[in-house]
């Protein structure tokens, strides 16, 4: 899917998670807010830390770094929770910290090199360099809210929160 | 038809709509009527409904032939009185054996 | 409306002109539905009842202009040939009778379908059956055929204009026979012949009275009578079609009026009073914080007559909160009537392809419900329905041998008690076989061989996801949603399904459903660090459990309370939460009204009891055993509610 705007770009929230900066699509992008507060949801999925209110709707709250293999860490001051509307599905992602907003040309963006196997290569849509020889790593959003993905995750780590 | 061919001494009569398929009852004797559902001017199961209402016709054995996944007309074909039914695609064998069983019963 | 290259905004504003079509067929398809099962009483009277055949010819009229407007010719078409044949009962030139009203009937689904496959975005029933079916009706009294200019948006000439349609209806018999087949005369030869005239209305099938086959042709011809000359010799014979009423009686019957009376009548948009909910929804909460800091006040000293008069503005604007929630679920309320009428729809299709014969009575149609419950619950309680008449009921033979009437009879009744509504759908066959239904669960694994069901467990067994006492071919009808579905409904809108069945006697299920969903009384409670808030109409009480008093043996814990012995689960535990409260136990008791079937619930604090707003978990990760909903109670953070009966299946797999 791509959107035919001037010079062929597209603006992108970006983020970081343990070191790395990703990007979403900016029209995907409901909100970006601080996190105060998140509601356990119990036997819920391993990546899913719970639940928060976003503008009136019950919104799970989905730890990106559960999700991609990383260790959790405690909120602080930077965390945010990006509220992306699929159309579909409402969804919280929950990431270190996300303050940029950049335009991204359609040609910057590459396909996922093949060196990137498994996990995180699935999640990615492809990978943009910015100017100043910088990274940054686009999300498949439906890859990463893929239900049955995250089961056999948690299946494969026999890891269900609070089990 | 030509699946049946192999039955031997039987003499088929075909139809082409469901006005002509009665027309075939009226005109010499039938012993089993194969009744595909789909016809230009009378749905099959009107065709059997009319059939089944005939005094004469109450026991004469009618092989229903449906599309598959089509088990709303099958139900309603066996709630109107057919004999049998099978399923498009199918083998020419099971047509035999339908027909040869259904024969042999009468 | 798009013709060519329809942008997003043109397609979103026709998106939403569709579902204002939806809507409005939606109503006269009601408005129709219960119209006909007025007109089935006057089947055969000389006379039936002129302001009824109005209505309807007005409905019909209106769904033929809003569905050309939208594009849908099929259901154009269809309302069409409904509104010419109304208009010829009316002006008396074909009486109703029951082929008739079956037709009618018969259309009138079809219509929906028609309608609804559009919706779903499906492909569209054929309609050529039925519009030939109502075009022979529409012709059978007249001498005129379908008058083609009523396609006009104008009210149907009373008096057609004579000699200007030299077209005339014929009836032609053909009775085949082996030396006309010989000859060439056949079925398909004299169709052709008669195509070849005009237009064939009708082509039917006879039996004649010494079991000869005869086909009835009807024809609609501008040939002369002339042009039938020698027909007798190749077996037919030709006759003017019942001719025997005559224009004369075309009376000048009023131009009916086309718009509808209901002009005072706004439709709205659920979803639009929704959001008014919960709006009102958050005023309730905004109030209670109100209330919390008054009560602030009070504690730190402040004089009375600073903080009374701000209490009882307080009061007054929960008395008002109160009468404006009351407002505007009155909005959204809708009579049960409607649905019920559906269900007759239902049970005269069954009745008439299943050999049962049924009386249906309704009660409590004037009961309001919520319009979103009421459309959640019409496929399940059509489920109940059409298992009632399929399973529930014997044939007549079966029931005239066991010294019933051969009628059957379903009932359908709808009460409200409280802010709960019941729907029971009751049925006096054979009730349901215990020990069949114990066997096959047996066989299944889902019960211990031998065992006996009780009501609540014989229902249990039913809702099995996948288990049904239904035939194989039964099945294959497509039909239904299977009980699992009927009872996952029900709880999903906080509801709950019960089951009473007797041998010989009948079957009952009951369906208890909160009369809205937007707003409910919870008892708040703490365990394992969070708050819950538990819906108060399934806590029977709260008790306070010295920890000496809680027995414990393996794995499963009980507590001595009003001569019995509660079992208890831990929330916490039943969670996995961290940080189970010692001390004394707090207990909530769920359910069992007679005691047996108690739940004791320990959590460690009972917080209090406030009215909540439900919200409802869309998305899927977020969804849980044992939690039905979300709700806030002030500060933004997301309080869990508790689903009382999926609380209850999951203590049962740890007890």
């Amino acid at each position: 899917m791509t959107v035919n705007n001037q010079g062929g770009s597209e603006p992108f929230i970006l983020f970081e998670l343990a070191g790395t900066t990703y990007g979403v699509r900016s029209r995907f992008v409901q909100q970006v807010e601080m996190v105060e507060h998140v509601t356990p949801v119990p036997n819920a999925s391993a990546a899913v830390e719970g639940v928060v209110f976003a503008r009136g709707q019950v919104v799970p709250a989905l730890s990106l770094r559960a999700r991609f293999g990383f260790e959790k860490m405690p909120f602080d001051l930077r965390t945010r929770l990006v509220v992306v509307n699929t159309g579909a599905r409402v969804v919280g992602l929950l990431v270190d910290t996300a303050r940029e907003f950049v335009r991204i040309s359609a040609e910057s963006i590459e396909p996922p090199p093949d060196t990137i196997t498994g996990l995180s290569g699935k999640y990615l849509e492809g990978i943009a360099s910015l100017a100043g020889g910088r990274l940054v790593l686009i999300l498949n959003l439906d890859e990463v809210l893929d239900l049955e993905g995250m089961q056999a995750s948690d299946d494969a780590t026999g890891e269900t929160s609070g089990t | 038809m030509a699946s049946l061919r192999p039955l031997g001494a039987v003499a088929f009569s075909e139809a082409g709509s469901g006005l002509e398929a009665i027309e075939r009852l009226a005109l010499g004797a039938v012993e089993l009527i194969i009744l595909d559902l789909n016809m230009p001017d009378m749905h099959g199961v009107e065709v059997l409904e009319f059939v089944r209402g005939h005094h004469a016709y109450r026991e004469l054995p009618v092989v229903v032939l449906t599309t598959r996944g089509d088990e709303a007309s099958r139900a309603e074909a066996l709630a109107a009185g057919a004999t049998r039914y099978l399923t498009k695609p199918f083998a020419p064998q099971n047509l035999h054996e339908c027909v040869r069983e259904l024969l042999d019963a009468a | 409306m798009p013709t060519s290259n329809p942008d997003n905004e043109e397609g979103e504003f026709f998106g939403q002109f569709l579902n204002e079509y939806y809507a409005e067929c939606d109503e006269h398809l009601t408005l129709v539905r219960r119209n006909l099962l007025a007109l089935e009483a006057q089947v055969g009277r000389p006379q039936v009842d002129h302001a009824l055949l109005d209505e309807l010819f007005r409905s019909f009229h209106t769904l033929k202009g809003i569905s050309a407007m939208v594009g849908l010719s099929a259901a154009e078409q269809l309302a069409h040939h409904l509104e010419s044949y109304l208009r010829a009962l009316r002006q008396q030139e074909a009486a109703l009778d029951t082929r008739g009203l079956e037709t009618l009937l018969t259309a009138t689904s079809l219509l929906e379908q028609v309608i609804g496959a559009r919706r779903d975005e499906k492909p569209s029933p054929d309609i050529g059956v039925v519009v030939e079916q109502l075009e022979a009706l529409t012709l059978s009294g007249s001498p005129e055929p379908a008058p083609e200019s009523s396609r006009a948006d104008a009210p149907p000439h009373a008096a057609p204009a004579n000699g200007a349609a030299a077209k005339r209806t014929w009836r032609v018999e053909f009775t085949p026979t082996p030396a006309l087949a010989e000859r060439g005369v056949n079925v398909n030869s004299v169709r052709a012949r008669l195509q070849g005239l005009g237009e064939i209305v009708r082509a039917t099938p006879q039996v004649r009275k010494q079991g000869e086959i005869a086909f009835l042709f009807v024809v609609a011809t501008d040939a002369a009578e002339s042009a039938f000359g020698g027909w007798e010799a190749d077996g037919l014979t030709v006759a003017p079609f019942e001719e025997e009423a005559p224009a004369a009686v075309a009376t000048a019957a009023p131009a009916p009026a086309v718009t509808l009376g209901a002009a005072n009548v706004v439709r709205v948009d659920l979803a639009r009073l929704d959001e008014l909910m919960r709006m009102v929804g958050e005023l309730v909460v905004s109030r209670a914080r109100l209330e919390d800091q008054l009560k602030g006040l009070k504690r730190g000293g402040v004089p009375a007559a600073t903080w009374r008069p701000l209490q009882e503005t307080s009061h007054t604007i929960g008395r008002q909160l109160r009468d404006l929630r009351d407002g505007v679920m009155r909005v959204r309320m809708v009579q049960i009537g409607e649905t019920f009428e559906r269900m007759q729809f239902v049970v005269r299709d069954l009745t008439r392809e299943g050999g049962k014969r049924v009386t249906l009575k309704t009660e409590g149609r004037e009961t309001e419900i919520d319009k979103f419950l009421v459309e959640r619950m019409t496929d399940p309680l059509m489920h109940l329905v059409r298992n009632a008449v399929t399973h529930g009921l014997e044939t007549p033979a079966e029931r005239e041998a066991r010294g019933k009437f051969a009628e059957g009879r379903i009932k359908l009744c709808a009460a409200t008690r409280g802010e709960r509504v019941f729907v029971e759908v009751e049925d006096d066959g054979r009730g349901i076989d215990r020990a069949r239904v114990a066997a096959r669960a047996a066989a299944r694994g889902l019960v211990e061989p031998g065992a006996s069901l009780s009501d609540a467990a014989l229902l249990d067994v039913l809702c099995a996801p996948g288990f049904s006492t239904r035939d194989e071919a039964d099945r294959g009808s497509g039909r239904g949603v299977g009980m699992d579905v009927v009872r996952n409904t029900v709880e999903e809108l906080g509801g709950s399904l019960l089951l009473e069945t007797k041998r010989g006697r009948g079957t009952r299920f009951v369906v208890e459903l909160p009369l809205t969903l937007a707003l409910t009384e919870a008892l708040i409670v703490g365990a394992g660090g969070q708050r819950f808030a538990v819906p108060q109409s399934a806590v029977r009480e709260v008790f306070e459990a010295e920890p000496g008093a809680v027995k414990r043996f393996e794995n499963n814990e009980v507590v001595a309370h009003r001569g019995g012995a509660l079992p208890l689960v831990r929330l916490a535990r039943l969670f996995n939460l961290e940080g189970e409260g010692q001390g004394a136990a707090r207990v909530f008791v769920l359910g069992g009204g007679g005691g047996a079937g108690a739940l004791g619930v320990v959590v460690d604090r009972v917080i209090g009891q406030r009215e909540i707003v439900v919200r409802r978990i869309a998305d899927p990760l977020a969804r849980a055993a044992g939690v039905a909903g979300a709700t806030e109670l002030g500060d933004g953070r997301v309080v869990l509610i508790l689903d009382v009966a999926a609380l209850r299946q999951l203590a049962a797999g740890r007890l």
